[in-house]
C-alpha cells in the first residue's frame, strides 16, 4: 500500500491542490487559489519527472503508471496551468474566480485517470469526473449561449456515457473482471466483447470528439468562453485518447479492433477539415479541426501491439497538439471570434502574427515544428502497422488543412484594419510558452520518444 | 578541423536571427547584414570546394544526435553532385542580395526570408537524413510563399498560394516514399548514406516509392503536366524571387531525382525509365513550344527553364537505363552540369528582365525595340545570356547538353528527337532579341538608364561563371565527374 501510494503521489498533489484552491476560494482570495493552484501543478509535474521510466500497476492492477500515464502527467500538467492562464483574463474579477480554477485541476485530474486507467472502473470515473467539471466550467458565465452549450454538452455526455457503462458490463460478464488486462481471457464470446469495445468507443470516443460522436463540441466550445474551449479542446480529449489507447493494447487483435479505429479516423480527419473549411467562426473553425486532429490520433493508437513507434508516436503529437492548439486559441482570445477579425493581423501585430503563422503551420504539420514531427511519427506508425492506405489518407487530409487554415493567415497578410487591442499580458504569457513549446517539441522530439 | 559544411549552412539563419532581433534598423544596416552573411557564405561554399570530394560515397560529412531512438540525426555532407549546386546557391544567393539592396519596402523582413531561403537551398542540397532533408525541402515552400505573397506584382495572393498549395501537395508523396524506405531498411534509419549504400526496397514497394518521388519532384522540377504553377508564380513573383525560385529551387526536383530516385530505387528506376524519358522529352519539346509562343519576356524565360529542365530529366533517365558505367557518367555529368549552368543562366536572364521591367513597367516585347542602342550594357549582357541559353558553344549550357544528348544516344538514339528543342529555343530567342532589342530605338525609351554599379556587381559574376563553365566546363566537371564515374547503382 505503501509503494502503491508513493507511486500516485503525483495524482495526489493534484487533488490536493485542487482543494487548496477550492479553500482558498471559500476564503475569497482567488488571487492565492491561482497562485496555489500554479505552484501545486508545478510540483504535480516535478514530482512525475523521477517516475520517468516506471512501468508498473498499482492498487492490484487498475491503475497503470506506465509510460502513457507518466506522459499525460507531464503534458496535461502545463496545459492545464495554459488553460488557466487563458482563463484568468476572462473570470477575473468575477465571483467564481477561485471554483473555476479548482474545477479545471479536478477535470484534469479525470483525465489523468482516464490515461493510466488499468480497469473499467477507472474509465467511468475518469469520464465522468472530467464530465461534471467540465458541464459546470462550460456553463459558468452564466449567459444564454452558455447554458445552451452546456445543457447539450451535459445531455450529450450522459447518453454516451450511459452506453459505455451499459456495454462495460458485458465485459464484466464475459472475463468475471473489471481489470482491462483480463480481457483477452474473454475471447470465447467475441459478441460480448464486440458489444463492449463499440460503447467504450463510443463513451471515450465522445470525449475525445471523435465522428460520429463530436455534435456537442462545436456548439459547447462555441457557447462556452474561450480559454474554457482551449481546455475542452486539449486536456479531456488527451485523456480519454490515452484511456482508448490503454484499453485496444489489451483487446485480442482478432476482433478487429483496429480497422474499427481506422474508419473512425477516416471520419474524423475528413469530416473535422471538410466542415472547418465552411466556418466563419473561428471558434468553431478551431472545434471542428480538433475534431479532425483527434482522428489522426488514432493512426497511432491502431498500431499499438505492432508497431513499436506506436507509443512514441502518440506522445509526441500529445504534446505538439496541446502545445499548438492552445497557442492557437490563445492567439484567437487576443484577436476576435470571426475571420475578418483576423484581417491585418500579420501588419498590426507582426509577433503575434507570426506566432500564429506557426500554431498555424504545426497544426497542418509543416517541418520542423512539432506537428510535422509528430504527424510523420503517426503515419509511420501506421505503415509498420500495415494500415499504408489509412496513411495515405491522412496526408491527403494534411493538404486539406492547408486550404482550412490559410483560410485565417491568408487575410492576417492582406491589408485591413485588424482590432489592434493591446495583448493582455496573460495572454502573452501562454502564446510564448506555446510558440516555445512548438518549436522546441519539433526540434528536440528525441526526449518525448522513450 | 572547423565544421564547414555546417558553417556554410547556417550563416545565412545566424544573419537573418541577428537582422530580426536588431532593434529598428535602418535598410542599409539590414541590406549590410544580409550581404556580409551571404559573402561568408560564399567563401564557406568556396572552402569546401577547396576540400574537394572523394570519390566514394561522400566528403566532409558532419554528424550531429538528434532522434537516436528512430534513427535520425543530423548528417550533412557533400559529393560530386551536391557541391556544385552549393557552390551556385551560395554565389546565385550573394548576387540576389546585391541587388536587392535598393529594396526599402519592409527590407527588414523580405531579407530575412531570402536569408532562411539560402539556409534551406543549402540544407536540401547537403542533407544525408531523410527527415533533415524532408524539413529543408519544405520549409523553403514557406519562406517563399511570404516573398511571392508579401513582394509579388498585381496578382501576388492567388499566385503565391497556387504555389504553396501545388508544391505541397506535390511534397507530401515524397514522405511516404521516406517513411516507406525507412521502414523497408533492415535495421530502420533515415541515414541517406544507408539507402544510397542498399537501397531498402525492392519489387512493388520499390516502384510505388518511386511513383511518390516522382510526383514530388515532377512538381518541383516542374516537368509536364504538373508544371503549370510555374508561369504564374513567375510572372508575380519580384525578380529575386524568380531567380531563386528558377536558379535554385527548380534543383531540388532535379537533384531530388537523381539523390532519391536513381540512388534509392535504381531497380525499378530501370524499368520505369523509359517512361520517365518520354516525359523529359516531352518537357523540353512543350516547353520550347511554349516558350516561343510567349509575348511577355518573363513568362518566355520561365517556359525555357521548362524546356532546359526537361533536358535534365533525360539525362537522369539515360543514366537510369544504361548498363554501361561510362555512358551513366557522361548522361549524369551532363544531368549535374545541365543544373549548375541553368542556375547561372536563367539567374542573370531574370534579373536583366526585371531590370527592364523597373525601367520600363512593362515586358511585353512588343512595346520595346532597338534597346541594344539605348541600353547597351544591359542589351549585350541580355544577347550573352540568351546565346547561353539556346546552347551556343562555349557558353555554359552547351557541355552540358553535349554530354546528355551524347549519353541519349548511346542508350535510347529516338530520344535524340529532343534536339528539336534546342532549336525551337533559338528560334525563341532569336525573335525576342530582334523584337526587343534590335530594330530602330523608340522615342519613349530614350530616356532610359544603363545599368547602374549595382546592377552590374548582380549580373557580372553569373555572366563571367557562364563564360568560365562554358569554355572550361573541367573545373566543374571534375568533381562532378569524381562522383559519377564511381556511382555504382
Amino acid at each position: 500500500m505503501g509503494r502503491d501510494l508513493a507511486l500516485i503521489i503525483p495524482e495526489i498533489a493534484v487533488l490536493l491542490t485542487a482543494v487548496g484552491a477550492l479553500i482558498a476560494e471559500m476564503l475569497r482570495r482567488p488571487r492565492i487559489s491561482l497562485i496555489i493552484a500554479v505552484i501545486g501543478l508545478v510540483v504535480g509535474t516535478g514530482l512525475t519527472l523521477r517516475l520517468l521510466g516506471t512501468d508498473t500497476t498499482v492498487f492490484g492492477g487498475s491503475f497503470r503508471i506506465d509510460t502513457l500515464s507518466i506522459w499525460a502527467k507531464l503534458i496535461l500538467l502545463p496545459a492545464t496551468v495554459l488553460a488557466m492562464l487563458l482563463a484568468r483574463v476572462d473570470v477575473r474579477g468575477s465571483a467564481r474566480e477561485g471554483t473555476v480554477y479548482s474545477l479545471l485541476i479536478f477535470s484534469t485530474l479525470g483525465a489523468l485517470v482516464l490515461a493510466g486507467a488499468g480497469d473499467t472502473m477507472f474509465l467511468v470515473l475518469g469520464t465522468l469526473l472530467t464530465g461534471l467539471a467540465t458541464f459546470a466550467l462550460v456553463a459558468y458565465p452564466d449567459t444564454d449561449p452558455a447554458t445552451e452549450a452546456a445543457m447539450k454538452f451535459f445531455v450529450f455526455a450522459s447518453v454516451t456515457t450511459a452506453i459505455m457503462i451499459f456495454g462495460l458490463s458485458y465485459w464484466f460478464g464475459a472475463s468475471g473482471s473489471t481489470l482491462i488486462a483480463d480481457l483477452p481471457a474473454m475471447d470465447t464470446m467475441p459478441l460480448a466483447v464486440i458489444l463492449g469495445f463499440v460503447a467504450v468507443v463510443v463513451g471515450l470516443g465522445y470525449k475525445a470528439s471523435l465522428v460520429p460522436f463530436h455534435f456537442w463540441a462545436p456548439d459547447a466550445y462555441e457557447g462556452a468562453p474561450l480559454s474554457i474551449a482551449a481546455y475542452l479542446s486539449v486536456v479531456p480529449k488527451i485523456g480519454a485518447l490515452f484511456a482508448l489507447t490503454q484499453v485496444v493494447r489489451d483487446l485480442p487483435p482478432e476482433t478487429g479492433w483496429a480497422a474499427v479505429m481506422a474508419g473512425l479516423a477516416v471520419l474524423s480527419m475528413t469530416y473535422g477539415y471538410l466542415a472547418a473549411l465552411v466556418q466563419d467562426n473561428i471558434v468553431r473553425l478551431l472545434a471542428y479541426s480538433s475534431i479532425a486532429q483527434s482522428g489522426y490520433f488514432l493512426l497511432g493508437i491502431l498500431a499499438v501491439g505492432s508497431s513499436e513507434l506506436a507509443l512514441p508516436s502518440i506522445i509526441l503529437f500529445a504534446a505538439a497538439y496541446a502545445a499548438m492548439n492552445l497557442g492557437a486559441f490563445a492567439a484567437a482570445a487576443t484577436t476576435g471570434r470571426t475571420l475578418s477579425d483576423f484581417e491585418g493581423l500579420g501588419r498590426t501585430r507582426p509577433l503575434m502574427g507570426i506566432a500564429m503563422v506557426i500554431f498555424l503551420l504545426s497544426l497542418v504539420g509543416i517541418p520542423p515544428l512539432a506537428g510535422f514531427v509528430g504527424k510523420f511519427m503517426l503515419f509511420g506508425a501506421a505503415i509498420d502497422a500495415q494500415f499504408t492506405w489509412l496513411a495515405v489518407v491522412a496526408i491527403v487530409n494534411s493538404v486539406l488543412s492547408l486550404a482550412v487554415y490559410l483560410r485565417i493567415i491568408v487575410p492576417m497578410y492582406r491589408a485591413g484594419e485588424s482590432a489592434s487591442a493591446a495583448t493582455d499580458p496573460w495572454h502573452g504569457i501562454v502564446v510564448i510558452t506555446a510558440f516555445a513549446a512548438t518549436l522546441i517539441i519539433g526540434l528536440a522530439a528525441q526526449l518525448f520518444i522513450v | 578541423m572547423l565544421p564547414l559544411v555546417s558553417l556554410t549552412l547556417f550563416l545565412p539563419l545566424v544573419g537573418a536571427v541577428l537582422i530580426l532581433c536588431l532593434p529598428k534598423p535602418t535598410a542599409r544596416t539590414v541590406h549590410g547584414i544580409a550581404i556580409v552573411s551571404a559573402a561568408l557564405t560564399l567563401v564557406g561554399a568556396l572552402a569546401m570546394w577547396l576540400q574537394g570530394v572523394s570519390g566514394d560515397g561522400f566528403s566532409q560529412v558532419e554528424e550531429l544526435e538528434w532522434m537516436p531512438a528512430i534513427g535520425a540525426a543530423y548528417r550533412v555532407g557533400v559529393d560530386g553532385i551536391s557541391l556544385p549546386l552549393v557552390l551556385l546557391s551560395a554565389v546565385l544567393f550573394l548576387v540576389s542580395f546585391i541587388y536587392t539592396s535598393s529594396l526599402r519596402d519592409r527590407p527588414r523582413a523580405y531579407v530575412a526570408l531570402i536569408l532562411l531561403l539560402e539556409t534551406t537551398a543549402i540544407g536540401t542540397f547537403t542533407a544525408l537524413d531523410g527527415i533533415l532533408f524532408y524539413v529543408f525541402f519544405e520549409v523553403s515552400l514557406v519562406s517563399m510563399y511570404f516573398m511571392i505573397a508579401g513582394w509579388g506584382h498585381e496578382d501576388r495572393q492567388r499566385a503565391a498560394l497556387m504555389f504553396f498549395i501545388y508544391t505541397l501537395l506535390g511534397s507530401l508523396p515524397l514522405l511516404l516514399a521516406i517513411l516507406g524506405l525507412y521502414l523497408g531498411s533492415p535495421d530502420p534509419t533515415f541515414d541517406m548514406r544507408a539507402w544510397i549504400a542498399n537501397p531498402p526496397l525492392e519489387g512493388a514497394a520499390a516502384m510505388w516509392a518511386l511513383i511518390a518521388m516522382l510526383i514530388t519532384f515532377a512538381v518541383k522540377i516542374p516537368a509536364i503536366p504538373l508544371h503549370t504553377w510555374l508561369p504564374a508564380a513567375h510572372v508575380q513573383a519580384p525578380t529575386v524571387g524568380s531567380v531563386i525560385l528558377a536558379g535554385i529551387m527548380l534543383k531540388f526536383g532535379t537533384y531530388g531525382l537523381v539523390r532519391f530516385a536513381l540512388q534509392m530505387t535504381p531497380e525499378a528506376f530501370r524499368e520505369a525509365g523509359i517512361v520517365v524519358l518520354v516525359f523529359g522529352v516531352v518537357s523540353a519539346i512543350y516547353g520550347a513550344f511554349a516558350a516561343l509562343a510567349q509575348t511577355d519576356l518573363k513568362r518566355l524565360v520561365a517556359y525555357t527553364s521548362v524546356n532546359h529542365m526537361g533536358y535534365v530529366i533525360v539525362g537522369v533517365s539515360a543514366a537510369a537505363l544504361t548498363l554501361d558505367p561510362a555512358v551513366r557518367a557522361t548522361a549524369l555529368d551532363g544531368a549535374v552540369l545541365q543544373m549548375f549552368s541553368h542556375g547561372l543562366v536563367t539567374g542573370a536572364l531574370f534579373f536583366l528582365v526585371g531590370m527592364i521591367q523597373e525601367r520600363a513597367h512593362t515586358r511585353e516585347m512588343g512595346e520595346f525595340g532597338g534597346l541594344l542602342k539605348t541600353v547597351p550594357l544591359l542589351g549585350w549582357s541580355f544577347v550573352l545570356a540568351a546565346f547561353a541559353s539556346l546552347g551556343l558553344p562555349g557558353l555554359a549550357h552547351f557541355p552540358a547538353e553535349f554530354q546528355i544528348f551524347l549519353a541519349t544516344l548511346g542508350t535510347t538514339p529516338i530520344a535524340v528527337v529532343v534536339i528539336l528543342g534546342i532549336a525551337i529555343i533559338a528560334g525563341t530567342f532569336l525573335k525576342a532579341l530582334r523584337e526587343t532589342f534590335l530594330g530602330e530605338p523608340r522615342d519613349r525609351w530614350n530616356k532610359m538608364p544603363d545599368l547602374s554599379p549595382r546592377e552590374i556587381l548582380a549580373v557580372a559574376p553569373l555572366l563571367v561563371l557562364t563564360v568560365a563553365t562554358g569554355v572550361a566546363p573541367s573545373w566543374v566537371l571534375d568533381v562532378i565527374h569524381r562522383t559519377t564515374s564511381a556511382l555504382v547503382l
